[in-house]
């Protein structure tokens, strides 16, 4: 019990930030990924014994989190609308604690398609390889590599066609 | 390889430590300042993304945890209570159930036990004598009465005939006193026609009222009291 209740502990402190931030980054509001972290880590304390290998914990609780995530749309079909309008005041909120520095390309990234954005969060904030990010995605490798193009390429373009708030970036 | 290639590879991967991506940024100048720009551009993603985690989440979640377990572990106890007092209930109810039928299963069992019980409490030649009256009286609770007096009767009382009040008849006998008992229908114990044990011996009449049991030691004729009873009882009903 003990034992199980240190490697929770553990596990939280190590990966908790991560998955906040994938978890923002799915849903785009603070406290929407707040409540997925939270749902996430309570599956994860009960299902906490299928995990035989701690470095695929990571995964293993991106899995879980993705699995809230769908499971939220089921719930909340009709409160879409309503959630979308929370984004958009969210996104400025941050831009505020943030400072203008990111909150452009924030924005930018916001705006990619989710099935662009997931796969290259994954790789940077994730660290994961091609065919790690295939498997979790339960994608073809070859189609997350289209992806993850897709989305740097459409990033850098909308960088270089941006100028004024280029100098922000680039200096 | 050609620039087209060399591109998309670093947009799929800006960390690609391929050789030939490593060789290809070497021997030309504009695609090394390429894997430049797109680390770079990385590198602000990385910033973008890396929006500020709450600073009390990792407590929250830990929290959160605990107050879970606690709520199942809480559950659990009361479960665990729960069980115990069914398991204690169930071993009262089949304790008493043991207690008050299989000790005495039979109306024979019971009366012989009863008599037993009763033995020192009433003496042949006591001289004492109730009247046909007094025992009709008595024997309206059951909606009999004897037409004629039989026998000497020394006592007649209600009493508990395997928890069913009965009423208890004490003879005079030719040695000892002969009890009869008198007892509505029950089904607490089974009907047995003649039973005995070492002393004493009896018989068991049924009638659509009621049962009268006869009791007395192996010296008393019951086919005697038998007879008289039959011949002398009367149900109202």
């Amino acid at each position: 019990m003990i034992t199980k209740q240190l490697r929770y502990e553990a596990l939280v402190k190590a990966l908790h930030g991560d998955l906040y931030r994938y978890a923002y980054w799915l849903c785009h509001e603070k406290h929407i990924a707040e409540d997925l972290v939270q749902e996430t880590f309570l599956r994860a304390w009960r299902a906490l014994d299928s995990l035989k290998d701690e470095k695929a914990a990571k995964s293993w609780l991106i899995t879980i989190l993705r699995r809230e995530n769908a499971r939220r749309f089921e719930r909340k079909r009709l409160e879409m609308s309503e959630y979308e309008e929370a984004t958009i005041t969210d996104n400025l909120s941050i831009s505020i604690d943030q400072g203008l520095e990111n909150h452009w390309l924030r924005e930018k990234i916001a705006q990619l398609p989710s099935e662009y954005s997931e796969p290259l969060i994954l790789q940077i904030l994730g660290g994961f390889s091609g065919e790690d990010i295939a498997a979790m995605l339960n994608l073809n490798k070859n189609t997350v590599m289209t992806r993850l193009f897709r989305a740097r390429n459409q990033l850098k373009e909308a960088l270089e066609t941006e100028p004024v708030k280029r100098g922000t970036y680039n200096g | 390889m050609d620039d087209l290639q060399f591109r998309r590879a670093l947009y799929i991967d800006p960390k690609n430590q391929d050789p030939e991506i490593i060789a290809a940024q070497q021997s030309d100048a504009s695609k090394k300042q390429f894997a430049h720009d797109i680390c770079q551009l990385d590198k602000h993603i990385e910033q973008a993304l890396k929006v500020p985690v709450p600073d009390d989440l990792c407590d929250k979640l830990i929290l959160r945890q605990s107050l879970a377990n606690h709520q199942i572990h809480k559950k659990k106890t009361r479960f665990h209570i729960a069980i115990a007092a069914s398991v204690a209930i169930l071993g009262g109810i089949l304790l008493n159930f043991m207690q008050a039928s299989t000790a005495y299963s039979t109306m024979g069992d019971y009366a012989l036990a009863h008599a037993y019980y009763e033995q020192g409490t009433f003496s042949n030649n006591s001289g004492n004598q109730v009247s046909l009256t007094a025992l009709n009286q008595k024997m309206s609770a059951f909606n009999g009465k004897f037409k004629q007096a039989f026998g000497t009767l020394i006592s007649a009382d209600y009493c508990r005939f395997g928890g069913v009040k009965s009423l208890h008849l004490v003879f005079q006998g030719k040695t000892n006193p002969v009890d009869i008992f008198v007892t509505p229908k029950s089904e607490e114990l089974t009907f047995i026609a003649s039973f005995n044990d070492k002393n004493l011996h009896g018989t068991s009449l049924a009638f659509t009222q009621g049962n009268i049991i006869v009791v007395a030691d192996k010296n008393e004729p019951l086919t005697e009291w038998q007879k008289n009873i039959n011949n002398t009882v009367a149900w109202s009903i």
